[in-house]
């Protein structure tokens, strides 16, 4: 499937972004965008720009996967009682189905002109004839029952690459055009043959097969990353050819000349095969074969694909100066895909190679085909060559399987599975130092891990032999890193990028998941190291860095939770978490008690002590570590905060980007000791002028990240005042101003998540509101509240609107500006929007949406502190916090005054000139002491 | 002890063996130091001189071998082992004394105490 993007969100999201009463509840969100590989990369970009996005919500129980709908003019055969044939799955029930209705009554078929039929007919039984000596009915089912079919036809084959025997009449070659390097690629190419095929037509087929071939055409999809490079240089028509040919009756009919054909294909052999003498017969093969030839040159409308084109080229080296005569000359047919799958259990090598890469050539975007081979029980076969010893044969098998396994057909991946096909692909893994054998397993592997099912299996069987034998040697990571050696620095190969990302499909299913993928040894240490690397190389936009973070954000959802002894970590005043809120609502409502003055020393000391504490944070509760930090500690190490802001800095690719923004989400929700470190990392590592300066993206996924993230790390007092002040005029750029969405056309997920994350902001700081009110919010979001066609919307933006109301020293400011307290409640027109029971319940704070108390009392009665009310803004002159509103505007990035901030402040410079915080991979004592912007005392016990 | 750029260092230093203590699995000093050309030198609260990098000793745990040795807080380490210690970072530093193979670190230390003493004796003719 060309992508699918997943979202996962914490249970609390769905509802607690929406109240957001509770800074405690956080959302969290895993984002995992799920790529099949392919060679043309541009077509990854294309596919995945019309993807539509899946959205876990709620503990994942609701998985929606919404693909790309594959514009796939799909001819559904139709019997000639107009109804559709039936695909059966067993393959010999639909065939003698298809053989039922179509050929048997095939009068109105369309596959089959009555012409073409009686002239096969003819030619397969005089061919049939020399070969068996059976009735045709057997000899056709011979051919789909499977494993009978390729007995016999193995004896065939043998005898005919042995060669000179065998019905050499058939062979319709011109010896001197045959060349036995060409005979690898299987010539046909429609662009070529226009020219030359077109001549043929009248030779033996009527304008009812053009007319039959044409809708063929069509199936080409605009979809499709496997790699054909491996394939024969085939015609991409061909394969559409051979669809109905081979399910249908005809099919019969055309035994003699596939017959024929077979034995060509075992092209490496050609010099065997070629050299028949022309013969009588040929003649008379010739006109058999022409509605199949016929079909091919008369499609105009199938352009071939550019990949495959591309391989073509790519293969120029290979062919010969004579392939185009071949090429040319039409009087040959390739085998039927039954014929290709009988060949792979030919006892010659080169014969099962052949069949092995022609099959992964016709699989080639041709989801038919793939599920053709699938009923044909092609995979089991291909997935037993795994194993063949020969590096041609598995090679090739696997390129196959490569090609099968890509697409949105989902049964072709259970399939693989089904025969074991993926333990058999982790062995070659091990087995093999072939990099292309590498590149095709993982591949594979890849294809298969975008199947929800699969993942688990992925994991049982390859997560520790592809971290050991991919991951970490790619990764330039070491277990024990020699003191004097250089460390060495990630290769994006492709096997990288292949392995990497199919880690990152199977890294979002599910807790499980996460587990294995976290405790698998080295794994955690690989990643980052090589996301460590790419940063020091400045080398972030390409996939395997996308995959990588991919991985580390999923792995980093729920770490608070999932993590062996979290426990351990949860912060036992979860409420009054340094930075949080806790504390200082305390405070602040007990200096509502005892009122003004004294409310604002209270203040201003607790600020101060808050700072300190902040300060102090890495000294203070850090818990000890007694040895270097490994394996998926390094998670939520506040070093990786450095890396992830490197990668927000530098990263030009959205899906990095947004990644790196998830994994900050991820990383500062939860109450536990390290999601405080984190948040206060973030801003010491000047991160929040990064993350703000994000939202200025193009990307509405970024923005959405991003934002979310700011929301989570606000859960920190300190950075909930610094994002007030400075990030609210991005924040609010990016709402739609009335009818009229912003240039950015942002999604609805990304508008309530900003309207979340704002109403986060200015809730517990009336300051915060201040900035809000500055920014020239209260139009837009009234604008949203009353004219939004989206419910949550409307609802996000009234709570906000409720809570910017409930600063009663704002009120005169908004009467001034002309707004009254009708436009602060909840719209009366809107429905959805008066959410008031279910907030109340689940908070259980009944007052709250209560409308016929006035908005400020409501706030004071559930929220115990007020803050607006007793600290009036303007008075608390020398803190730091107060000053911002008045100045901000002029002087956005001048150092408060505060003695106390005065660090603080100064990350939100819009600072160009960052230097990158790349540090070896050391996940040293000294771990969250170096993250400090001016490094703080290390010091070490030794 | 004086500190140019570009100039030697000149300095009186004491030399001190400490046998490591082993515990456990590992072997310990017992004591802990601060500083490195990779840390901020303002900071560091020993320091004459405010844009020093060099490695100090931060911390004696009482009754352990650094103690036994006679290595005092706020030291100054210049060698170890006869491994420069003056441009070194922070880690470099952790890891030269921590060899698992050493049973005995030899520091070359400075502190001010030796220097005064060093300068008094030298201004009373």
């Amino acid at each position: 499937m060309p992508a699918e993007v997943k979202q996962e969100q914490s249970p609390s999201n769905a509802t607690s972004l929406a109240m957001m009463q509770e800074p405690q509840e956080m959302v969290e969100e895993t984002v995992t965008i799920e790529e099949d590989p392919g060679t043309p990369t541009s077509h990854v970009s294309v596919v995945t720009s019309d993807d539509g996005t899946t959205r876990r919500t709620e503990t994942k129980v609701t998985k929606m996967v919404k693909t790309v709908t594959t514009r796939t003019v799909r001819q559904v055969p139709l019997g000639p009682d107009g109804l559709p044939l039936p695909e059966g799955t067993s393959p010999l029930g639909s065939y003698t189905d298809s053989i039922d209705r179509r050929y048997m009554k095939n009068g109105g078929d369309r596959f089959i002109t009555p012409q073409a039929t009686s002239t096969l007919t003819r030619s397969y039984n005089n061919s049939y004839n020399d070969s068996y000596g059976e009735t045709p009915e057997s000899q056709y089912v011979r051919h789909y029952g499977l494993h009978d079919g390729y007995v016999d036809l193995a004896d065939n084959y043998g005898s005919l690459s042995r060669g000179v025997n065998f019905r050499p009449p058939r062979y319709p070659y011109l010896p001197n055009s045959y060349r036995p390097e060409n005979s690898y690629t299987l010539p046909i190419r429609k662009d070529d043959y226009g020219h030359v095929a077109q001549p043929q037509v009248p030779m033996g087929s009527s304008t009812i097969d053009l007319n039959r071939s044409q809708p063929e055409r069509f199936q080409a999809e605009p979809y499709g990353l496997e790699d054909d490079r491996r394939s024969l240089g085939q015609d991409e028509e061909e394969p559409y050819e051979l669809e109905p040919d081979y399910s249908t009756a005809n099919r019969r009919t055309l035994q003699g000349a596939n017959r024929g054909r077979t034995h060509r294909e075992p092209l490496r052999d050609g010099p065997r095969v070629r050299g028949y003498a022309d013969d009588p017969i040929e003649t008379e093969l010739i006109d058999e074969r022409h509605p199949y030839i016929h079909g091919m040159y008369s499609a105009p409308l199938a352009q071939p694909e550019r990949g495959s084109m591309a391989s073509l080229d790519r293969m120029g080296g290979r062919r010969s100066p004579s392939i185009d005569s071949i090429r040319k000359d039409p009087r040959w047919r390739d085998p039927d895909l039954p014929e290709v799958i009988a060949m792979l259990g030919h006892p010659i090598d080169p014969v099962k190679s052949n069949a092995a890469a022609y099959l992964q050539h016709l699989c080639y975007e041709n989801d038919k085909i793939k599920k053709d081979v699938r009923q044909l029980k092609g995979i089991p076969v291909l997935s037993g060559l795994l194993d063949h010893p020969k590096s041609e044969v598995h090679r090739k098998a696997c390129g196959a399987l490569r090609n099968i396994s890509y697409g949105k057909d989902n049964d072709n991946k259970v399939a693989i599975k089904n025969c074991d096909g993926i333990p058999a692909l982790v062995r070659l893994l091990r087995k093999t130092n072939d990099m292309e054998v590498r590149e095709l397993i993982t591949g594979t592997l890849w294809n298969l891990s975008s199947y929800e099912p699969l993942k688990m299996v992925i994991i049982n069987h390859g997560l520790q032999t592809m971290t050991n034998e991919v991951i970490i040697p790619h990764s330039g990571w070491e277990h024990e890193p020699n003191e004097d050696s250089k460390p060495r620095d990630a290769e994006w190969t492709t096997v990288f990028k292949n392995t990497s990302g199919c880690l990152r499909n199977v890294s979002s299913d599910g807790a499980e998941a996460r587990r294995r993928l976290r405790e698998c040894e080295g794994l955690v240490d690989a990643l980052l190291h090589a996301l460590q690397s790419a940063v020091g190389k400045k080398d972030m936009d390409n996939k395997s860095v996308e995959n990588c973070v991919c991985i580390m954000r999923n792995l980093s959802y729920h770490v608070h939770k999932e993590v062996p002894g979290a426990e351990k970590f949860q912060d036992p005043s979860s409420l009054q978490a340094p930075g949080s809120a806790g504390p200082q609502r305390k405070k602040k409502d007990d200096a509502g008690c005892f009122g003004g003055k004294k409310a604002k020393e209270e203040w201003f000391n607790q600020g101060r002590k808050n700072g300190e504490n902040d300060k102090n944070y890495d000294t203070l509760d850090l818990p000890k570590r007694a040895e270097p930090t490994k394996g998926f500690e390094l998670l939520y190490q506040p070093e990786v905060v450095r890396l992830y802001l490197s990668l927000l800095t530098e990263s030009q690719n959205y899906n990095t980007l947004e990644a790196a923004a998830g994994a900050l989400q991820n990383l500062s929700a939860g109450q536990w000791t390290w999601s405080n470190y984190i948040r206060a990392t973030v801003r010491k590592e000047k991160g929040l002028p990064i993350l703000v300066e994000l939202l200025r993206s193009d990307s509405d996924k970024v923005v959405r990240a991003v934002a979310i993230a700011l929301r989570n790390l606000s859960i920190d007092r300190r950075n909930k005042d610094l994002i007030g002040s400075y990030a609210m005029r991005d924040l609010v750029s990016n709402l739609p101003s009335g009818q009229q969405r912003p240039a950015k056309n942002l999604e609805e997920d990304t508008v309530v998540a900003i309207l979340n994350t704002i109403h986060e902001i200015v809730t517990d700081s009336s300051e915060n509101a201040r900035s809000l009110i500055q920014a020239q919010a209260i139009e837009k979001l009234v604008a949203i509240n009353r004219t939004s066609q989206s419910a949550r919307e409307t609802k996000a933006a009234s709570h906000v609107l409720q809570t910017v109301w409930s600063y009663k020293d704002l009120r005169n400011a908004l009467t001034k500006d002309g707004w009254n307290k009708s436009h602060f409640q909840v719209q009366g027109c809107d429905p959805p929007t008066v959410t008031a029971t279910p907030k109340a319940t689940k908070n259980g704070k009944p007052g709250y949406d209560d409308t016929t108390l006035p908005l400020m009392e409501k706030n004071q009665g559930t929220r115990k502190c007020g803050s607006g009310d007793m600290i009036p803004m303007d008075e608390l002159g020398p803190d730091g916090y107060s000053t911002i509103d008045q100045r901000d505007k002029d002087c956005k990035y001048k150092a408060g005054d505060s003695s106390v901030d005065l660090t603080e402040r100064e990350p939100l410079k819009n600072d160009t000139n960052r230097k990158h915080y790349i540090r070896s991979n050391r996940p040293a004592v000294s771990l969250v002491d170096a993250c400090d912007v001016k490094p703080q005392p290390v010091d070490s016990w030794v | 002890m004086s500190f140019t750029p570009g100039q030697p260092v000149t300095a009186v230093v004491q030399r001190i063996e400490i046998q490591k203590l082993r515990h456990g699995d590992n072997l310990i000093l017992g004591f802990s130091i601060g500083g490195g050309i990779d840390q901020d030198p303002g900071q560091n609260p020993f320091s004459e001189d405010k844009t020093d990098k060099g490695i100090y000793v931060t911390r004696i745990s009482t009754g352990g071998p650094a103690e036994d040795a006679g290595l005092r807080m706020g030291d100054k380490i210049m060698q170890v082992n006869g491994w420069d210690m003056t441009m070194v970072t922070h880690d470099q530093a952790r890891k030269r004394l921590t060899k698992k193979n050493e049973d005995v670190v030899r520091l070359l230390v400075t502190r001010r105490s030796l220097e005064d003493a060093v300068k008094n004796s030298m201004s009373r003719p």
